[in-house]
């Protein structure tokens, strides 16, 4: 991990890529990517150190007014924003192994992506279309998504525990505590 | 391709009925992407700095517990890959791509940030062209709702555990672990004092 990583907050990293997408295929991966399943059964739901993710086509630019020259977009941008744990090269490596078809199957719709089948060459072209962070904050950088996902199951616990025991005497309590939280450290 | 602002006066835009792209659960990615002034940007990038070497910044930026992950991202450069893409697309002014990952609606949060921390949004983005520094809220609520990203889909690990709900788990976490460590030879009067303590001092947590 480098010193001075901005793309870095904690053990969370993150990833923010701009891929431009085949000129007359921009609504084809449109649609495909707004098809693609919520939730558990999301693809993204595979990727264990993965926080939170975005996946959305930037297409056209907002005009402010105000004296602005205004910018305009030759092509559309397949924009892809990962919040996740560790290393890039980690990351995209369980990538390949998890998601390839679901992740060939909107990237292939950008101009020369290689697929994930050649995985350097995926990750060469992850890394040349990512935008460097200026600025990344978490609320819990320490923490995992596994170790968030261990205390929000641990405070369940807790909460059994304190409804279970309720009018125990000191010495039942106390073995009740030891038997069920021993391994809690 | 550029789209024109909404007429300003117009109320903030409702939330869509269908899956905006940007919604899983309870959980929202807002993501803007606006131009920064030229003349501003050495300022930005001393900001950013800052924010991210001192831990009173750190502390500052993610003093709502409503906000899981946000990040900053100033370029005006966009990759090119050659044909078939057009053209290298580089933009007149350097370009803040802004995403934020947080607790229900923006719409609920940006009163919030208009009135706590008018200072910080002008900073950030008050040399943009035309932004509307807060406060008051409405004007910046429309700009968000013309410069909000839509489409596309979204995933959260936790879609339905809020920040309060996580750093709440993590207490009891952290203070269990104490409990464990420090009730070790306690007699059965004393654990339940110290188990009462703890249970005093997570009880927001559970």
């Amino acid at each position: 991990m480098k010193i001075f990583d901005h793309d870095r907050a904690g053990v969370a990293s993150a990833l923010t890529t701009f891929a431009p997408i085949i000129p007359g295929e921009e609504e084809t991966v449109r649609e495909l990517i707004e098809a693609l399943p919520q939730g558990e059964e999301s693809p993204f739901a595979r990727l264990p150190q993965l926080h939170c993710s975005r996946l959305h086509i930037l297409r056209e630019l907002q005009y402010q007014g105000g004296g602005q020259k205004p910018d305009e977009l030759a092509s559309s941008y397949l924009v892809f924003t990962s919040s996740y744990d560790g290393e890039l090269d980690d990351y995209l490596d369980t990538i390949c192994d998890e998601i390839p078809e679901e992740a060939d199957s909107w990237w292939s719709h950008c101009v020369a992506y290689p697929g994930t089948a050649d995985r350097a060459a995926f990750k060469r072209y992850i890394r040349s279309h990512h935008r460097k962070t200026s600025l990344f904050a978490a609320a819990y950088p320490p923490e995992t998504v596994q170790s968030v996902r261990d205390a929000l199951e641990l405070r369940r616990r807790v909460v059994d525990f304190v409804v279970d025991t309720q009018g125990l005497s000191a010495a039942e309590l106390q073995r009740r505590f030891d038997e069920t939280f021993a391994e809690a450290v | 391709m550029t789209t024109a602002p909404a007429e300003r006066t117009a109320a903030p835009t409702a939330p869509p009925s269908r899956n905006p792209g940007n919604v899983h659960g309870r959980m929202t990615a807002l993501t803007l992407f606006s131009p920064v002034r030229l003349k501003w940007r050495p300022v930005q990038k001393v900001a950013f700095w800052l924010g991210k070497y001192v831990p009173l910044a750190q502390t500052h930026i993610l003093q709502f517990d409503f906000i899981h992950y946000v990040r900053w991202t100033v370029f005006r450069d966009f990759p090119y890959d050659g044909p078939p893409q057009p053209k290298r697309d580089r933009l007149n002014y350097p370009y803040l791509f802004f995403e934020s990952n947080f607790d229900g609606p923006w719409q609920h949060y940006i009163d919030a940030f208009a009135y706590c921390i008018p200072g910080d949004i002008r900073f950030v983005w008050g040399r943009g062209i035309n932004f509307p520094g807060p406060p008051p809220a409405e004007p910046l609520k429309r700009w968000i709702a013309e410069n909000s990203r839509e489409g596309g889909t979204y995933y959260q690990a936790f879609p339905n555990t809020g920040v309060k709900e996580v750093k709440g788990a993590l207490a009891v976490r952290d203070g269990l672990r104490r409990l464990v460590v420090e009730s070790k030879g306690l007699s059965p009067e004393e654990f339940k004092a110290a188990y009462e303590r703890f249970l005093h001092e997570v009880q927001h947590g559970l």
